[in-house]
């Protein structure tokens, strides 16, 4: 199995960073800053004291002028739970180049650059019924996991997307960054979207679309099957229907784009005929994902 | 609407459903799998809002296909419409084009009608059928004969062209019709007149004979006389106008003398009439003109000239032992001057210049002189004829047709007592025939004009009628062509002829129209001391000048007048009689037997409906060229980046 990445790129992907626009809270010490009250050598608060806390933290030059117990508050620096969530229904594994294959590396990408600053990384990949999940690689010996996660996904069945996010919101335990993987080539993307974004998660959407989902080649009469579910359309494709189509497509990315805007999610369309490399080092930097 | 071949009707029995059933293999579209027709359906559902529409769009190539099948089958199937028409295999086309056929009366004339008829026609005839055109009025010309060719048939009817002259007469085209017609089985003959024509009543066609009438109007005034004669004070002008219509109309007639107006008057004329008037006026005036005021359906006998024939005398030797008759007879016909000469006289001095014609009464000399000569009752042969006998109390039959020497000539009641057995040569026509040998010839030999009466005018009752001055001046006018005021006028086609000097080195001619022709160029040939000119269909002034060395020696002047009260008669018949083999005498197409044949249209809406489905199949390239086209120099569409 080709490995997903060279080692020239994951060099690139070292020097770069996520950026989350808040602190939040995590479970065990890493380098971000959390909304938590903790051990660091930043100063944060006072708080006074009740019984029970620590009497090492009261501040005794405080008591000194006031004669009161205060206890003297750091901001805590804790990992942040990056989760990843890749859309591997049965649509993605479809286009040229491939919509899953293109998802799968950026979703290494992402997981990378986070493990390379001491986050946790969980990545579900849903889609045939059953989620396939990696629960929690950290550092970056976490890598090797991640990686070999990707490369074993197997694609297929249909993805109800709202359910699955439902269901994911339901059991995710600490919120963080969290990054959609998907073609949102669903009816209920809407309601995915909105689950989604009912807990404090920070949603960058990156949406895959296939070159020949954007301009289909088609011409005459034909009867289009869905790869999900079988459904068929037909279609007598001219230039005015694909105009037509065009005309649609467009309309329905606005759409999704304003949704998103709506929503406070981090919108970022992805035409799989870009390389990746160039997507993640440049789009993805310049739309405030990565620093 | 029948066919003719209705089996081909089959055929879309049999490739329809064919057509249906591929049509329907067809509908099995291809199948191709793509990622999600989320997208797909989204469009669908705005697509189906128009879909009556779109239903039919999806079915538009087999319509045309069908429609298409249906157009061939149709053409195949050969359909044709009754029409009043022909229905023989070998047409004989006989278009008059005489002067009434000029009338406007039908958009644009009568006999442009009468062409697209004849066009019709010969479109109506089968694939293997023949035409022969022939035009009839004047000369008779046969511009197509027995052709197949429907160009060269199209093109012969095309190129037939209005003759003022010559009358409407339809024996010839009528004889070499029967001719042609006896030659071959399912010939018909159509004629394709306004039905004022003549035809000798003896005729037998040996085939169909339609007669396609032209015209719808018979309102028609003529100027039907204008004369210019000298006077004791100078001339005098007679104008006649004459109502051909079936309504009484009052018309102005506008008389110009010189080109310069001079008057005006209002004529009433009742239906058939003729209303004159008779003007005194200058000896100067070289032509008068007389106009209709306004158009009607005949525009070409709405206008008439006449020409000046004072100082155009002509001279007659009359070599006579003395005929009181004769002399008179002579004394009463303007512009002319006889000069009798006693029989003794054996030679003849003067020129053909000087004195054109010689009229011998009972003598002939041993030397004939130049000129034209007429003999009465000559006593011995001469080398135009040989004298054999006498015949006695011969029956006076003068010879069918529009003989010019017999115009208004009644002999009927003429009886003659003795008359000379003349045989002539094949130079002469007999113009009045009497019991096997000829009274009356006349006729033309090496540029010389001989007439021959074969009775001494004492020996008959010829002198004491009326006949005898008008027969004297139709021979006056036959020999000394050019001289006196009937010779100043022409009828259309009537050929000029005008007897010159030897020592004359050009002839010019100025037409009505402005046109010059010469003698020099061919225009006008000069032959045994005449010069002769035959085009004078033209209605106007001819005026022609004699040159000797550049100097002009003399003019004359000629009218052209379209004085014919059978071509002013424009009111169309309605039939026809002219009798056939077949013992029928109407030739009014009463069944409709023509077949107007119409598969050439439903073929080339066929093509039309072939390259609109073609278009329809190939819209798509279509609209991308369109597309190309409007977005010429506009820059490539960028690369979608979000």
């Amino acid at each position: 199995m080709d490995p997903l990445f060279d080692s020239a790129f994951l060099r690139k992907l070292d020097r770069l960073a996520l950026l989350t626009r808040r602190p939040m809270a995590g479970e065990m010490q890493g380098e971000r800053r959390s909304v938590r009250r903790g051990a660091s050598v930043e100063f944060a608060d006072f708080r006074p004291y009740t019984p029970g806390d620590d009497i090492r933290q009261i501040d005794w030059n405080l008591y000194a002028r006031m004669e009161r117990f205060f206890l003297k508050l750091y901001v805590a620096e804790e990992e942040l739970t990056i989760h990843i969530l890749l859309d591997t229904s049965a649509s993605m594994d479809w286009g040229e180049p491939n919509k899953l294959h293109y998802a799968r590396k950026l979703a290494g990408a992402f997981g990378y650059i986070a493990l390379s600053s001491l986050d946790r990384v969980t990545v579900t990949a849903f889609g045939s019924g059953t989620n396939q999940q990696l629960p929690g690689a950290r550092g970056k010996r976490g890598a090797f996991p991640l990686f070999a996660f990707l490369q074993k996904l197997t694609p297929g069945g249909s993805g109800k997307l709202a359910a699955t996010c439902h269901r994911y919101i339901q059991t995710a335990r600490n919120p963080g960054p969290l990054l959609l993987c998907s073609d949102l080539l669903d009816p209920s993307w809407q309601d995915a979207l909105k689950t989604l974004s009912s807990r404090s998660f920070e949603i960058t959407l990156l949406h895959v679309l296939a070159p020949q989902e954007l301009e289909p080649e088609i011409d005459g009469d034909f009867r289009l099957v869905d790869t999900e579910d079988g459904s068929p359309v037909e279609i007598s494709a001219d230039l005015e229907t694909l105009r037509r189509y065009r005309q649609n497509l467009d309309n329905w990315l606005g759409e999704v784009e304003n949704f998103c805007h709506g929503r406070g999610i981090n919108y970022l369309f992805a035409d799989t005929s870009e390389p990746v490399e160039e997507f993640v080092l440049a789009q993805m930097r310049q739309r405030g994902v990565l620093r | 609407m029948s066919f003719l071949t209705p089996l081909a009707l089959l055929g879309a029995a049999i490739i329809g459903p064919l057509i249906v059933a591929m049509y329907f293999l067809k509908l099995r579209r291809e199948e191709r799998t793509v990622s999600s027709t989320f997208l797909w359906q989204r469009m669908v559902r705005d697509v189906e809002a128009n879909a009556p529409w779109q239903k039919l769009r999806r079915n538009i190539l087999l319509l045309l296909q069908l429609l298409l099948l249906l157009l061939l089958v149709l053409a195949l199937a050969r359909p044709f419409m009754f029409s009043t028409g022909i229905s023989g295999r070998n047409l004989i086309l006989i278009i008059d084009r005489s002067a009434s056929m000029g009338a406007t009366d039908v958009a644009p004339s009568r006999l442009e009608a009468a062409k697209t008829q004849a066009i019709t026609l010969v479109d109506q005839l089968p694939d293997d059928g023949r035409a022969t055109v022939i035009a009839a009025g004047g000369q008779m010309e046969v511009p197509a004969a027995s052709s197949s060719d429907r160009r060269e048939l199209r093109s012969a009817i095309s190129a037939i062209e209005l003759r003022n002259g010559g009358g409407s007469d339809l024996s010839q085209a009528l004889t070499l019709a029967s001719a042609l017609a006896a030659r071959e089985e399912q010939s018909e003959v159509a004629i394709i007149s306004d039905g004022n024509v003549s035809f000798p009543a003896d005729v037998r066609v040996p085939a169909t004979v339609r007669y396609f009438p032209i015209g719808n109007t018979d309102t028609n005034v003529a100027i039907s006389a204008l004369s210019l004669q000298p006077s004791a004070g100078g001339q005098t002008l007679f104008v006649q106008a004459t109502n051909y219509g079936a309504n009484p109309v009052t018309r102005r007639v506008d008389l110009f003398l010189d080109d310069r107006p001079f008057n005006a008057f209002d004529v009433t004329l009742e239906p058939g009439r003729e209303a004159s008037r008779v003007f005194d006026i200058p000896a100067q005036v070289q032509t008068a003109e007389a106009r209709l005021g306004e158009d009607d359906a005949l525009p070409t006998d709405n206008r008439a000239v006449a020409v000046s024939i004072v100082n155009d005398a002509t001279t007659i030797r009359v070599v006579t032992p003395g005929n009181r008759f004769l002399e008179t007879g002579l004394s009463l016909l303007p512009g002319l001057q006889a000069q009798i000469v006693p029989t003794s006289t054996t030679t003849f001095t003067e020129t053909v210049a000087e004195i054109p014609v010689t009229i011998f009464d009972g003598v002939v000399p041993d030397t004939l002189p130049p000129g034209n000569v007429f003999f009465i009752n000559p006593p011995r042969s001469t080398e135009f004829f040989s004298v054999t006998g006498t015949l006695d109390f011969p029956a006076v039959r003068p010879l069918p047709g529009d003989e010019p020497l017999l115009r208004n000539v009644s002999l009927s009641e003429v009886s003659v007592l003795k008359a000379a057995r003349l045989t002539v040569g094949n130079w002469g026509r007999v113009v009045v025939d009497g019991d096997g040998a000829p009274l009356l010839v006349a006729g033309e030999r090496d540029g010389r004009r001989v007439a021959v009466l074969a009775f001494a005018l004492q020996e008959s009752d010829l002198p004491l009628q009326v006949a005898f001055p008008l027969l004297l001046s139709n021979l006056v006018n036959f020999l000394a062509p050019g001289s006196g005021a009937e010779a100043a006028q022409l009828a259309p086609g009537q050929p000029l002829a005008l007897p010159i000097d030897q020592n004359i080195t050009e002839v010019r001619l100025t037409r009505p129209d402005g046109s010059v022709v010469s003698s020099a160029d061919g225009g006008i040939q000069v032959q045994n001391g005449q010069a002769v000119y035959a085009d004078t269909d033209a209605l106007g002034v001819y005026a022609v000048e004699e040159f000797r060395n550049q100097e002009r020696v003399a003019g004359h002047r000629y009218a052209v007048n379209l004085f014919t009260a059978g071509e002013s008669r424009i009111g169309p018949q309605q039939d026809m009689n002219v009798p056939q083999t077949s013992g029928l005498q109407s030739t009014v197409a009463r069944e409709q037997v023509g077949r107007d044949e119409f598969w050439r249209w439903l073929a080339a809406l066929a093509l039309l409906v072939l390259v609109i489905e073609w278009l329809v199949y190939q819209r798509n390239g279509i609209a991308y060229l369109r597309d190309r086209w409007r977005n010429r120099g506009k820059p490539q569409k960028p690369v979608r980046a979000r």
